[in-house]
């Protein structure tokens, strides 16, 4: 199955640059419909607005955090099954863990290539 | 200086004294006098030495600033460096020749950029040396004190707290603790 590059995608990350770079790294891979938010609490806002086809979160923002996102949406009946991935500095085996217990999709440790992030996007998407 | 003369005793009166009532000796209590003095003694010494002043005036603000500037000139020079890959990415023309000498023209706009590095190097090593500074007074500080550590404050109890409930372990020094093969069999 090939990816639907018209689906949407959410980039969740406090630091512009990264957004930036995630941006362009899927309008490389040919996604065009992508938005951003800078915390937890603003990508749950959007994800209620507007069905995504994918997060792509950082961990550690602030007030909420990529997990406690991650949490929200996995505890909520209309997005529980909207695939996550989480791109983060954190690499602790325990940060690894509890993603993959409260229901991440897939985990990159950043810093990261393109062709990491599209592996993993065609992992989570079904490619 | 506090001193068993300053406290108008004398060593040898001090021991001939009666003891008072109660038990303890004048002799006991001059001694303990003269111990918190030498005390007190030592921690202004030490107080002194910290250089309180010159830190909070001086060097803490210094190495505030240093900072700031490395985090405005690293994003500063990784927008421009950014832009300039977006243009990279957008360039047309009709010919090799052309195109090439437009990427050429972009590219030494990239070196350009990278010279941020120079600087940000030079200011972090200014803060590394303020805060080796501080450190070294520090620890001469609770060595000639004998400090022992307070509890710490609500706000910062709190911070530790959320930290640690919400794995907020930051990036690990010398590079992931966990490897990506690792992550990526957990996953598949």
């Amino acid at each position: 199955m090939a990816l639907d590059l018209g689906m949407p995608i959410l980039v969740v990350d406090d630091y512009q640059t990264m957004v930036r770079i995630i941006r362009n790294l899927l309008k490389q891979l040919g996604f065009e419909d992508v938005d951003d938010a800078s915390d937890g609490t603003g990508a749950l806002a959007k994800l209620k607005q507007k069905k995504y086809g994918l997060v792509i979160s950082d961990w550690n923002m602030e007030p909420m955090t990529g997990y406690e996102l991650l949490r929200h949406v996995r505890a909520d009946d209309a997005l529980r099954t909207t695939p996550f991935i989480m791109v983060t500095a954190e690499s602790k085996t325990e940060n690894v863990i509890a993603a993959k217990k409260a229901g991440v999709n897939n985990y990159t440790v950043k810093p990261f290539n393109a062709q990491t992030l599209k592996t993993k996007i065609e992992a989570v998407c079904g490619a | 200086m506090f001193t068993r003369q300053r406290a108008g005793v004398s060593p040898a009166a001090a021991a001939a004294a009666p003891a008072p009532r109660g038990g303890a000796s004048t002799a006991s209590l001059v001694s303990d006098l003269v111990e918190i003095a030498e005390y007190i003694k030592r921690l202004k010494a030490a107080i002194a030495h910290l250089r309180a002043n010159e830190l909070r005036n001086d060097r803490l603000p210094m190495a505030h600033d240093e900072l700031g500037s490395v985090v405005t000139a690293t994003a500063s020079a990784t927008n421009r460096i950014m832009e300039v890959a977006e243009g990279i990415l957008a360039i047309e023309d009709d010919t090799l020749a052309g195109y090439r000498a437009k990427v050429e023209a972009e590219v030494f706009q990239i070196f350009e950029a990278c010279a941020f590095q120079d600087i940000t190097g030079q200011r972090i090593a200014k803060v590394v040396d303020a805060l080796g500074q501080v450190e070294t007074r520090l620890s001469h500080f609770a060595t000639v004190v004998n400090v022992r550590d307070g509890e710490m404050d609500q706000e910062e109890a709190r911070t530790r707290a959320r930290r640690e409930t919400l794995l907020l372990n930051g990036p690990q020094l010398k590079g992931p603790e966990t490897p990506q093969d690792a992550i990526d069999a957990l996953f598949s």
